[in-house]
């Protein structure tokens, strides 16, 4: 494994990285979202400068009713950060303007507003294509923790879905941007894995197709 | 300034982050007032030789300075919430603060201020 020393996150957001670490929250779960690009840059040479100040976390859902393994809202609280309820229930954690969310699978079809995890003692937002980064990851060390992250090929697929879904044009502008950034580094055998686990609705289909349009992606990269 | 106005993924990054920072302030707002008002002090009081502590929560309620008096059972409890209401204060000048600066980057006219 790779290890990354020139990774600098700010102090807040390696913390938390750091701590998540060590209750084993990335044996399974994972970083997702802009701040994986950093890492992206590091391991693949991709450069991509625009992040947003909210850190999002993908939990894997494996076995639901599992005991609880650590107490995220404590690990997080302990390190400075101040939690709070969205208006849909959904918890957050906030330090120094940066937002923490944790994300789970939603699966097809269900209207559920908040997944609660036992496991790590939070809330998450459910919202659909999230085992598509979850199914396809990887894992980086950054000094002296392991940060696991979706690869390349899955946060590809996984943006390319969700860019044609976004209610503004700001949010399709900037997913289609970080899937342009990450063209040069995909392998076509990775991306036919990622696209061969999922069962793809017709409707899904068709917003990959109108993403890879977009950005001038041959379709017969994704299924050929 | 002109990045903003003429790369739509910048600009839409910070109208995106405008619009998250309001939605982090009205909720932190939300929890911080339902925490106690005021601050907890300890006032000293000396009786036949011996000298006792006892804690209050010092508050303004309608122009007045209002002394409680906290028993001491549940001093510690009033001391997290008040700690934990300090945090959110503290984050809520933070929010208050870039929420400003993204109004002058977006050149967002300001909300007016009720006198």
């Amino acid at each position: 494994m790779k290890i990354l020393r020139t990774v600098r996150f700010p102090p807040q957001i390696g913390g938390l990285l750091r701590a998540l670490s060590e209750v084993g929250f990335f044996d399974r779960s994972l970083l997702i979202g802009s701040w994986v690009m950093p890492l992206y840059r590091e391991l693949y040479g991709v450069h991509y400068l625009l992040r947003t100040l909210d850190i999002d976390f993908a939990v894997h859902l494996a076995h639901p009713q599992k005991q609880m393994r650590a107490d995220l809202e404590r690990v997080i609280t302990d390190l400075g950060f101040v939690g709070f309820m969205t208006a849909g229930g959904i918890q957050k954690f906030t330090a120094a303007g940066y937002e923490v969310e944790f994300t789970a699978h939603r699966p097809g079809g269900r209207e559920i507003d908040v997944v609660a995890i036992r496991e790590w003692n939070i809330n998450a937002l459910p919202l659909p294509f999230v085992s598509i980064l979850t199914g396809f990851s990887e894992t980086a060390k950054v000094e002296d923790f392991t940060i696991r992250i979706p690869i390349p090929e899955a946060y590809f697929i996984h943006k390319l879905i969700v860019a044609s879904r976004r209610r503004t044009v700001e949010k399709r502008e900037k997913d289609l941007e970080q899937c342009t950034v990450l063209i040069p580094i995909l392998s076509d055998n990775r991306l036919h894995q990622v696209v061969q686990a999922q069962r793809i609705a017709k409707p899904t289909r068709r917003s990959m197709t109108r993403s890879c349009d977009a950005i001038a992606f041959p379709l017969q990269r994704l299924f050929s | 300034m002109k990045v903003v106005e003429k790369n739509n993924p910048v600009r839409g990054l910070l109208k995106e982050e405008y619009q998250r920072c309001q939605e982090v302030l009205a909720a932190l707002s939300e929890k911080a007032a339902k925490y106690p008002k005021g601050s907890l002090n300890l006032r000293k009081k000396r009786h036949k030789g011996k000298e006792y502590a006892y804690h209050y929560l010092v508050a303004r309620e309608e122009g007045r300075v209002v002394n409680r008096h906290i028993p001491e059972a549940e001093v510690p409890v009033l001391q997290r919430q008040l700690a934990e209401r300090d945090k959110c204060r503290k984050e809520i000048l933070a929010y208050e603060k870039r929420i400003a600066y993204l109004e002058k980057l977006l050149r967002l006219p300001r909300p007016e201020v009720k006198k």
